[in-house]
């Protein structure tokens, strides 16, 4: 047996007090009686005129004195350890992402996992070190190692949930770190479970206590949100919504689209349990505006009933093509919607400036500074080394990836390709098995598509796929849509706006009205700002322009509140719930009931005596 | 005859008893007692031989007759009993209800109307001392008679109960002064500090007869104050502190029992008749009915 407040037993200084109590007599009623001959054959208190009396057998006095060592006991909080093998050095690691504000937990979940942050806290040895994580977007060290109780509820008390979803592996990987050469140490996770795949620590064998948060899901989410021109009409914005029931019962909700806050359009929605359901709404759009959509109605998580997008109306994209002469590639690009298109065969003297240049089997002696859509180019910055290969087969391609979407290359030929190496700024997103078919990637600011072979020597022009996928080059590669898209980011995520002017200093506006200034490195022509873990609009003030972007959740996984009661590594290693905590059993309360039943008996004893 | 005492219907049917004396009357003053002594009376005793001067009213002239000797016939004398009557008149005798010190006036005021009526001699000694009452007190000693019973029973009724008592003290004095053993009825609680056993020996060493009749206070026997008290005595005014509860009662009264038990064996052991009783029990009951089958009288 252990105490976590040893210091109680000073307590136990009160125990003569109590037997001073009965060695001084007592205040009693004056009675005149006719004699007290019987009464001193009956009874045996002694008539001594010394304030103290000889002290004798009395269960009065035993009871009380059992009832102060009781009540002595349970204020030292005596307790066993619960399991013999505990570590000295504890990596607690908090869950602070959006789906922890869920509130099926009163008062949210988060708060329920600092409250058990704070037992364990209590139930720590001396000796024991307790290192604090805080797990959002990022991963926050709120403690170092210390065996200082007070610091680390402060650091606990000084955490706050966040509406990013959760990158865990990040915090692992330090908890990792921090116990590494340490066997008795532990990890405690204090999560809902909504945490991405940890497949990396499949064989690490981390001593990871997982420690469930919340008790169920109810719960609407806004898992996606896109803003386009409508395809049947291009003077109006398509703006797609995707809303998810998560919880076990049907649920209705509306869904409001507001424009710079003005209500446009209210959809009312059934939704089913466990049902996704596409929602699309269509407005006019004059100017470039704040679109959000609203969901209403009573659940447990509020951050993903709300999303926002910045639109952005379409502006002519300036495409410059250095082509010997390419009608089908010239035709493609042309179709592509809102382009402009110059064709040359060297790079012109002008000072003209194009959103994007396509090169077609050619390599300027001066490479173009905007985006590239390089065609069957050889550039040798570009690559460590190029060959050639005939007849690569398409093996596979990343349908996800934007360039390709809605692009297949079944039935696509290739009589010969350039056989590189991938560059560690590129991937590659169609593959042959010896080379990367195409590329795509930023070097530098530059955004590149590298096609490995001549689309002339393929049957590719002759399939369906190929304008779709010029267009959507021409999309990815497009520098306003690229903005556009840099518009709305993920919770957690870094902000970054490329800057066309000289700017030394900028400030934003928060979505809670606070205004944080920045200072802004002119070299790097570029702002950053990391501090996004609200959601909401957050205005952008640099030099004479404002930019307004948007911070949104849209996270599925953070969505779904479901309490998970295991954490998988891989396919293979998990840890379970655990119900059995680090914590001390601590039996404290016992001994304060058998105080209270030792009070009673007194009591019950007392009166018998007297009355 | 009213007196505040006892009712004229008591007094009636007490008049059918006499105190018993288990032994001859020593007095030597003439009553109607069988004594030892030789006197006139009409009981025969013995015969004796003549001598000169005897009275020739008491020869047996049949024995002359037939023996031709002069005999005298004795005759028993009849004496006087003596009666005394130990009240204890101190303050604790004032508690209870009613009265412990008015229900022993009772008893005594029987005792001494039953031996009145006997041509018996009745004093009653109630001690303490009492310097006021003194000629009150007095007028209680050696009352012979029918014709003082009222006087007896209204001095009697007069004495008050006060101070601290000494019973052994008190017993043994009265042992010692008294001219005559004869009967003695000693009406006390029994609750002196010093005990009692010295005073009834001194009685009964003495050659009296002892009655020896215990009162109790109902609230002596059955305490109604409970807990934590500091007692007084009323007599010595001595304190003495006690926790009390209701469920200690059978404790308390188990300690009385054994506190007259005691009394009782020793009174055995002497030769003393005990009754005990308690202040509030009927009157009459305790006359006719207990002191009779104690055989105070008969």
């Amino acid at each position: 047996m252990h105490f976590l407040a040893p210091w109680a037993f000073f307590f136990a200084a009160v125990l003569p007090v109590v037997v001073l109590f009965y060695l001084l007599k007592r205040r009693r009623v004056v009675r005149l009686i006719s004699s007290t001959v019987l009464w001193q054959k009956f009874i045996a208190d002694t008539q001594a005129s010394a304030p103290f009396q000889k002290l004798r057998h009395n269960w009065l006095l035993i009871l009380q004195l059992l009832l102060l060592l009781l009540a002595i006991l349970a204020l030292s909080r005596p307790y066993f350890f619960g399991r013999t093998s505990g570590g000295k050095l504890q990596v607690v690691i908090l869950d602070a992402s959006a789906s922890m504000q869920s509130t099926d937990v009163a008062p949210s979940r988060f708060e329920y996992a600092r409250g058990e942050a704070l037992k364990l806290v209590d139930a720590m040895h001396d000796d024991d070190q307790m290192v604090l994580l805080q797990a959002g977007s990022n991963t926050e060290v709120k403690q170092s190692a210390t065996s200082g109780k007070s610091a680390l509820r402060r650091a606990i008390q000084g955490s706050a949930a966040v509406d990013t979803p959760t990158r865990l592996q990040e915090a692992l990987k330090l908890a990792e770190t921090l116990i590494q050469n340490n066997p008795t140490a532990e990890i405690h996770l204090f999560s809902d479970g909504a945490i991405p795949s940890l497949d990396e620590f499949e064989n690490s064998g981390l001593p990871l206590v997982y420690h469930q948060v919340g008790v169920r899901s109810e719960n609407l989410g806004i898992t996606s949100l896109d803003v386009r021109p409508n395809p049947e009409n291009p003077a109006q914005r398509a703006i797609f919504a995707s809303v998810s029931n998560y919880s076990t019962n049907a649920h209705e909700a509306q869904l409001e689209l507001r424009q710079d806050g003005e209500l446009i359009e209210v959809k009312v929605l059934k939704m089913r349990p466990r049902e996704s359901s596409p929602q699309v709404f269509i407005a006019s759009q004059d100017t470039d505006a704040v679109l959000s959509v609203h969901l209403t109605g009573q659940d447990d998580l509020s951050v993903d009933n709300q999303a926002s997008v910045v639109s952005v109306l379409p502006r002519p994209i300036k495409v410059l093509l250095l082509s010997q002469g390419n009608q089908l590639l010239s035709k493609a690009l042309r179709v592509a919607p809102n382009v402009t298109l110059s064709e040359a065969s060297i790079v012109p003297e002008t000072d003209e400036k194009f959103d994007l240049v396509v090169l077609d089997n050619m390599t300027p002696l001066n490479m173009p500074s905007g985006n590239l859509l390089a065609i069957h180019v050889v550039q040798p910055n570009w690559f460590e080394s190029v060959g050639t290969l005939e007849s690569p087969p398409i093996v596979d391609w990343k349908s996800s990836h934007p360039l390709l979407r809605f692009v297949n290359f079944d039935n696509v030929q290739i009589a010969e390709c350039l056989l590189v190496k991938t560059p560690t700024w590129a991937a590659s997103i169609v593959d042959s098995p010896q080379t990367g078919l195409i590329l795509a990637g930023e070097l530098g600011r530059q955004r590149i598509v590298w096609i490995g072979f001549d689309p002339l020597q393929s049957t590719w022009p002759l399939r369906i796929s190929f304008p779709i996928f010029i267009a959507n080059a021409i999309d990815w590669l497009n520098p306003a849509s690229i903005n556009a898209s840099q518009l709305s980011i993920q919770a957690g995520t870094p902000f970054r706006l490329a800057l066309t002017e000289q700017v030394t200093e900028a400030s934003i506006r928060m979505p809670g009205g606070a205004v944080r200034k920045l200072e802004v490195n002119s070299d790097k022509g570029e702002i950053v700002f990391g501090d996004t873990a609200k959601n909401g609009t957050y205005h952008l003030f640099g030099g004479t322009n404002e930019v307004i972007f948007c911070v949104n959740l849209l996270d599925e996984r953070e969505s779904d509140t479901t309490p998970k009661p295991e954490i998988k590594f891989g396919e293979y290693a998990k840890a379970d719930s655990t119900t059995l905590r680090r914590a001390n059993l601590e039996f404290w309360r016992w001994f304060a009931a058998a105080c209270l039943a030792v009070l009673m008996l007194e009591w019950w004893y007392y009166h018998r005596r007297t009355v | 005859m009213a007196n505040p005492l006892l009712t004229s219907d008591l007094l009636r049917r007490l008049e059918q008893f006499q105190l018993l004396a288990q032994r001859r009357a020593k007095s030597s003053t003439r009553g109607e007692r069988r004594s030892r002594a030789r006197g006139q009376s009409v009981e025969f005793a013995d015969y004796r031989n003549y001598t000169v001067g005897d009275d020739f009213r008491y020869l047996d002239w049949n024995l002359y007759g037939r023996l031709e000797k002069l005999f005298l016939k004795l005759y028993e004398e009849e004496r006087e009993l003596p009666v005394t009557i130990f009240l204890d008149a101190s303050e604790s005798m004032t508690f209870g209800e009613p009265r412990k010190f008015d229900f022993a006036r009772q008893i005594a005021a029987a005792v001494g109307y039953v031996g009145l009526c006997g041509f018996d001699r009745v004093s009653v000694i109630s001690f303490p001392d009492l310097p006021e009452e003194a000629a009150l007190r007095n007028s209680l000693r050696l009352v012979r008679g029918r014709k003082s019973a009222l006087t007896f029973l209204q001095s009697l009724s007069q004495i008050t109960a006060k101070g601290a008592s000494a019973l052994n003290e008190s017993l043994r004095r009265g042992a010692l002064t008294a001219r005559t053993a004869g009967v003695a009825v000693v009406l006390s609680d029994f609750l002196d500090p010093d005990g009692y056993e010295g005073g009834l020996t001194a009685l009964v060493s003495r050659g009296f007869q002892v009655n020896a009749i215990q009162i109790l206070a109902a609230e002596e026997v059955n305490p109604t104050s409970f807990g934590d008290l500091r007692l007084i005595d009323s007599e010595t005014g001595a304190l003495q502190e006690v926790t009390f509860g209701r469920h200690r009662i059978a404790n308390y009264r188990q300690t009385v029992n054994n506190y007259c038990q005691r009394l009782r064996e020793f009174c055995r052991s002497r030769g003393v008749h005990y009754l005990n009783a308690l202040s509030n029990s009927p009157l009459e009951q305790i006359l006719l009915r207990q002191l009779r089958e104690a055989e105070v009288w008969g």
